[in-house]
């Protein structure tokens, strides 16, 4: 046996506005007070296994969001849902535990995709919407600003190879862009690069804090899903 | 809870929005509606700050144990947050609710520190709260105030309705009950502020007024309201044993300074550091028992998760049993992989048993406070530590491995000539000079700290009546400590003396000192405690408009006869007490820790004191 477990959760409300690492110190608290006791790797500094899917932006919601983790005994997913569930704050639901399937590393190394839905006000109609979006996706190169890991320099990239797929509605006064991006350690591209260059290609000046973004999905290589 | 649009474009909007989104695992859903009493509880501070207050935890307990009263927190916005909150209109407001401050029936202030009264002034003006009490109507809430500051309200007597002073675990809920009767009867504002004032360890500014002398010292302090007592006697809770104490403490939602399970063990101290405010006004000693103190930490561990247990306490080392209560709480935080932290801890020989068993404190260095640099001045300010307790200690850490010791002295304490300056350049050097004869001339990486502070004499202490040397003096003071400290593996902090003269007008200021908090909260002063944000210019322009001279309060030494400001206010120690520490002080004349003996201070004259004579019979070795 593993032990090696996972939780779907969503994150909504007010505590959207809090860190990937404030969310991970309340998870690490809520194992300690359970009892479900973590494992902890080797070395000089030990840490609990544990760790997201995929780390959420601190400002978006997340509907199907992943935590997995490695437990000292085995326990049965309905015993970690039921003494988790107890524990969590308002706007955190947890939605199911699974055990992690005995061939795969772990989800963080395997998350390929992720599917976003990014609400923007705008006055502009659907019609326009659409046709300013089929310009968008046929230029074969969409430059966006992106800080580089290593240098933490901001360089201009080609986010278009990066881009899945994008969908846009007018919803009342929103445009509804749901987006399929890339997401993980191997390409990675966040929505707000696509916020950015697509509001700034049709000439959108509505404020960030005037948009809403949820992930509403995440995909894993080999067409896996949680 | 409503989710506020508005509120939300803002968060979308700062740096850390987690700071005003409350929420909190254990914080109190009520609904306001259906208690007698509203009160926030305001710490005028960033939430990282004020979440790691212990006091909050308690009093936010104790409060909201109780059906009829709703405690909700409110904490200082950031600037980001401020300019946002201004601009669009949003008032400060409740972390639970989200209601607007002026709301409450009541907004009570912590105290902790006097640079944050133009934060208390801030975060009233950010809930559209007139300032001074007399501009407010019956419509908005009571401004209460308490925390150790409080023991001089004088700098905030025109903006604050009523303060509590001392011990708040039963004055508060006391008084908001007082408060829920009144305003059943249909009393007014005046009317209940009038009945508040009998209670005990309640000050009501208004009913009061300082008549002066031509050279500006008080003449006398006159009552406006015949039945108003001559004197407030502070609150004092007869033990902590049976105070409540919270197990189910709320968890910051963002990374705090502290985020850990704590447990005070005894209120007070009995070791008479002369300039040490909190050695008074703490008094008497008060423990928890051994039994109480582990089933408190266990309950908070088990309800909170926490991966972190603190003591808390003036001198954690001076607990009557700690051995046994260090030695158990070892025992069983291992067992639960819990760290503990034992924060000034006396360095004895015990101490290194203890400290060798966990191993953290290695990485973060060993810390000690002779606070003054020789034996002479050590006498004067009765801080009870020799040289050969020093180099004992600091010799048994080197050989036990230790690669960094912190030091801490005060500088600028009455009676120091530079011979005291060149005593703590000495200790540092050998220090240095010890760690070759125990190391070896290569010796390793290890590293000396010398911090040192401004002293600023407070109320109630036997330096009440002291002058604060001159910025000038100050400044030369760094200038020499830091060409005598240019030593290899020393390294030296000071502190900003601006800001220790701002402190000093506060802690001893009058009635007056209230104008200068008004202009420099004009001019933009918030926050006063964050280097970032601190501004002298706007110091400078409140002195200048405000007329108030900064020597009057801080460099002029006070004769025992004057009036101080803050003698309406009785801390339970005697006045005579601490006339009598100020002179043996002038003669270099130590005063024994009174669980030697009695010393006098008087506390007992209000309330049972078990500390006299708990250590008599006992070889007892004077060791710091
Ligand atoms: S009454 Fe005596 S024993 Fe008690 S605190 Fe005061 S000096 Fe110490």
């Amino acid at each position: 046996m593993s032990n090696r477990y996972a939780i779907k959760f969503s994150k909504d409300g007010y505590i959207k506005y809090t860190s990937h690492l404030d969310l991970l110190r309340m998870f690490k608290r809520a194992f300690k007070k359970t009892g479900l006791m973590l494992k902890y790797s080797q070395g000089y500094n030990p840490h609990p296994k544990m760790g997201f899917a995929q780390p959420l932006s601190l400002g978006y919601s997340g509907k199907s969001e992943l935590i997995e983790f490695e437990t000292v005994m085995p326990h049965t997913t309905g015993e970690i849902m039921e003494k988790m569930r107890k524990e969590m704050p308002e706007g955190i639901e947890l939605i199911s535990c699974f055990e992690l399937p005995e061939n795969i590393k772990s989800l963080a190394a395997d998350a390929d995709a992720a599917e976003y839905k990014i609400w923007i006000p705008t006055s502009l109609s659907e019609d326009v919407l659409k046709k300013e979006m089929d310009r968008y996706l046929n230029m074969t190169e969409i430059v966006a600003l992106k800080r580089q890991k290593k240098t933490k320099k901001m360089e201009p990239v080609n986010i278009r190879p990066m881009i899945r797929s994008l969908e846009i509605n007018k919803v009342g006064d929103f445009a509804m862009i749901k987006a399929l991006l890339d997401c993980g350690s191997r390409s990675n591209c966040s929505p707000e690069l696509v916020i950015s260059s697509f509001c700034s290609h049709c000439g959108i000046e509505t404020p960030r804090y005037d948009m809403e973004v949820e992930r509403t999905n995440i995909f894993f290589v080999n067409k896996l899903q949680y | 809870m409503k989710f506020d649009y508005k509120l939300e474009k803002l968060l979308k909007r700062v740096e850390k929005p987690g700071r005003y989104i409350g929420g909190e695992i254990n914080s109190a859903l009520k609904d306001p509606a259906k208690v007698d009493v509203n009160i926030a509880f305001a710490f005028p501070d960033l939430y990282e700050i004020g979440m790691s207050y212990l006091g909050m935890q308690i009093l936010y307990n104790v409060l909201n144990k109780k059906d009829n009263i709703y405690c909700q927190r409110v904490f200082a916005p950031a600037p980001d947050m401020e300019e946002l909150m201004r601009q669009e209109g949003v008032p400060l407001f409740t972390l639970e609710t989200k209601t607007p401050i002026n709301e409450m029936d009541f907004v009570g202030f912590t105290l902790q520190y006097e640079m944050s009264y133009t934060t208390v002034l801030n975060m009233m003006d950010l809930g559209n709260i007139p300032l001074c009490s007399r501009d407010r109507g019956e419509d908005l809430p009571i401004i209460a105030a308490g925390g150790p500051c409080a023991y001089n309200p004088e700098p905030l007597a025109d903006f604050i309705d009523i303060f509590v002073i001392g011990d708040g675990e039963n004055a508060l809920p006391d008084l908001l009950d007082k408060y829920a009767q009144c305003k059943k009867a249909g009393m007014s504002k005046i009317e209940f502020l009038k009945e508040a004032c009998r209670m005990e360890g309640i000050y009501v500014p208004s009913f009061y007024e300082p008549e002066y002398n031509p050279d500006g010292t008080i003449k006398k302090i006159c009552k406006l309201y015949d039945e108003a007592p001559a004197s407030v006697l502070r609150a004092i809770l007869p033990d902590t044993e049976s105070a409540d104490f919270p197990v189910n403490p709320l968890i910051p939602i963002i990374e705090a300074v502290h985020d850990r399970a704590v447990v005070e063990t005894f209120r007070g101290c009995t070791r008479g550091c002369r300039f040490c405010q909190a050695g008074i006004i703490y008094r008497p000693v008060r423990e928890r028992s051994k039994d109480t103190v582990i089933k408190l930490a266990k309950a908070q561990l088990a309800n909170t998760g926490h991966d972190e247990l603190s003591l808390l306490s003036l001198s954690t080392s001076d607990y009557s049993c700690f051995e046994e209560l260090a030695g158990e709480l070892i025992d069983y935080t291992k067992k639960e992989n819990v760290s503990l932290s034992l924060p000034s801890l006396r360095i004895d020989k015990f101490a290194f048993d203890v400290l060798n068993k966990i191993q953290e404190y290695k990485k973060s260095g060993l810390t000690y406070a002779p606070e003054a640099g020789t034996q002479r001045l050590r006498d004067v300010i009765n801080k009870g530590v020799t040289d050969d307790d020093i180099f004992n200690s600091i010799e048994q850490a080197l050989i036990l491995g230790w690669k960094h010791i912190k030091l801490y002295f005060m500088i600028g304490l009455p009676t120091e000539t530079y011979d005291d300056l060149d005593g703590i350049a000495d200790i540092a050097k050998r220090i240095i000079d010890l760690n070759y004869k125990i190391n070896g001339p290569k010796g390793g990486r290890f590293n000396v700290t010398v911090s040192v502070s401004n002293f600023v004499p407070k109320a109630d202490t036997p330096f009440q009546w002291a002058a604060q040397n001159t910025a000038a003096e100050f400044e030369e003071k760094h200038n020499y400590l830091a060409r005598k400290l240019r030593i290899k593996g020393v390294t030296f902090n000071y502190h900003d003396n601006t800001t220790s003269a701002y402190e000093a007008v506060f802690a001893r200021g009058d009635r007056r000192t209230g104008k200068l908090l008004l202009e420099a909260h004009k001019a933009g002063a918030r926050l006063d405690g964050w280097t970032e944000y601190f501004r002298p210019d706007a110091w400078e322009r409140a002195f200048e408009a405000s007329g108030i001279s900064r020597d009057f309060y801080t460099t002029r030494e006070r004769t025992f006869d004057e009036v101080l400001p803050w003698d309406i206010i009785d801390c339970g120690v005697s006045k005579k007490y601490l006339i009598n520490e100020a002179k043996k002080a002038l003669d270099e004349k130590t005063t024994r820790d009174c669980r030697l003996g009695c010393t006098g201070c008087g506390i007992n004259r209000y309330v049972k004191c078990s500390m006299d004579g708990a250590l008599r019979g006992e070889a007892h070795t004077d060791n710091e």
